[in-house]
């Protein structure tokens, strides 16, 4: 075998662990975010702590890998925990801040706290927009001041923490 | 760190949070209670009057108890019991709401025409 295929195996390889890693943390933030109520009547409407693994995985695996993880953590925590309606709102606020954060991502004119904080309010927001579908009531988006302050400060907060992580962490850069 | 673009987008976001605030933040005295089933009008109910409105939907019960000027899920038998948390309301544009069981509760101020927003069906 040649030694470069031997290299692009092992980087595959490194990827796939370190996307499983992550996706572990995220599912345990994700609990944890579970016990932390938000002064919202919406369930689902959480902190953000799983974003900032996806915020992670964005930057130093890639949009794929991000992705993966996202659902894995959505589908897993979803029917551990909250059940199908978890999953839904899950699935909306997740994938919208995904989008969101690899969109200012690759623009490279923001900084990891700027996507974090945009991914924040996304993922905020395409919860309480599934929740105005569900409920065919458009009235609901009387909280979309509260959630997108919460979205914003929560996103600036994991913003920062991703950014600390990269630092003390330069080794995780594949 | 962080960056101009940064910046420019916690004042745009941060402009359009307080806008939204000051407009939803006129809130008024209602004086009727309008409950609201998957999007659809249930009833609706004078706030001053104290009584306790049983809500059976696809085998779903909610309880809604109207008590001096103010409205409570007293009852629910959803599994998150969000709704009986939410406690009272007495202001328009304040609501309880039951997503798992889609049934919605909201103060609304008849003279105003509180229904030009709700989206039926
Ligand atoms: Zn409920």
């Amino acid at each position: 075998m040649s030694s470069q295929a031997d290299r692009s195996y092992a980087l595959r390889t490194k990827k796939m662990a370190l996307s499983a890693i992550l996706a572990a943390l995220a599912m345990i933030l994700s609990y944890v975010e579970a016990m932390v109520p938000m002064p919202v009547p919406i369930p689902g409407i959480k902190l953000g702590l799983a974003n900032l693994v996806i915020l992670l995985a964005i930057y130093r695996l890639g949009f794929k890998y991000a992705l993966a993880i996202n659902c894995i953590r959505i589908f897993v925590t979803g029917l551990l925990f909250t059940g199908v309606f978890g999953i839904l709102y899950s699935l909306a606020g997740g994938l919208l801040s995904l989008l969101v954060m690899y969109l200012l991502y690759r623009t490279e004119i923001f900084s990891m706290v700027g996507a974090s904080m945009a991914g924040g309010v996304a993922h905020n927001l395409g919860q309480l927009l599934t929740a105005c579908l569900i409920m065919s009531n458009i009235r609901l988006m009387s909280y979309f001041a509260v959630l997108l302050f919460a979205g914003m400060g929560s996103g600036i907060l994991m913003g920062i923490v991703a950014w600390l992580v990269c630092q003390r962490l330069p080794h995780l850069k594949i | 760190m962080i960056k101009k673009a940064d910046i420019a987008l916690f004042f745009l976001l941060l402009a359009a949070g307080l806008v939204v605030s000051f407009a939803s933040l006129s809130a008024d005295t209602g004086d009727k209670v309008l409950i609201t089933v998957s999007g659809e009008t249930y009833g609706t109910y004078d706030l001053s009057k104290d009584q306790t409105i049983h809500v059976s939907h696809d085998g779903h019960t909610n309880n809604i108890t109207i008590k001096d000027g103010s409205v409570s899920m007293s009852y629910s038998d959803c599994a998150n019991q969000v709704c009986v948390h939410t406690g009272a309301i007495s202001q328009t544009k304040d609501s309880i709401v039951c997503l798992p069981n889609r049934v919605m509760v909201e103060i609304i101020d008849s003279k105003a025409g509180g229904d030009v927003d709700v989206i039926s069906g």
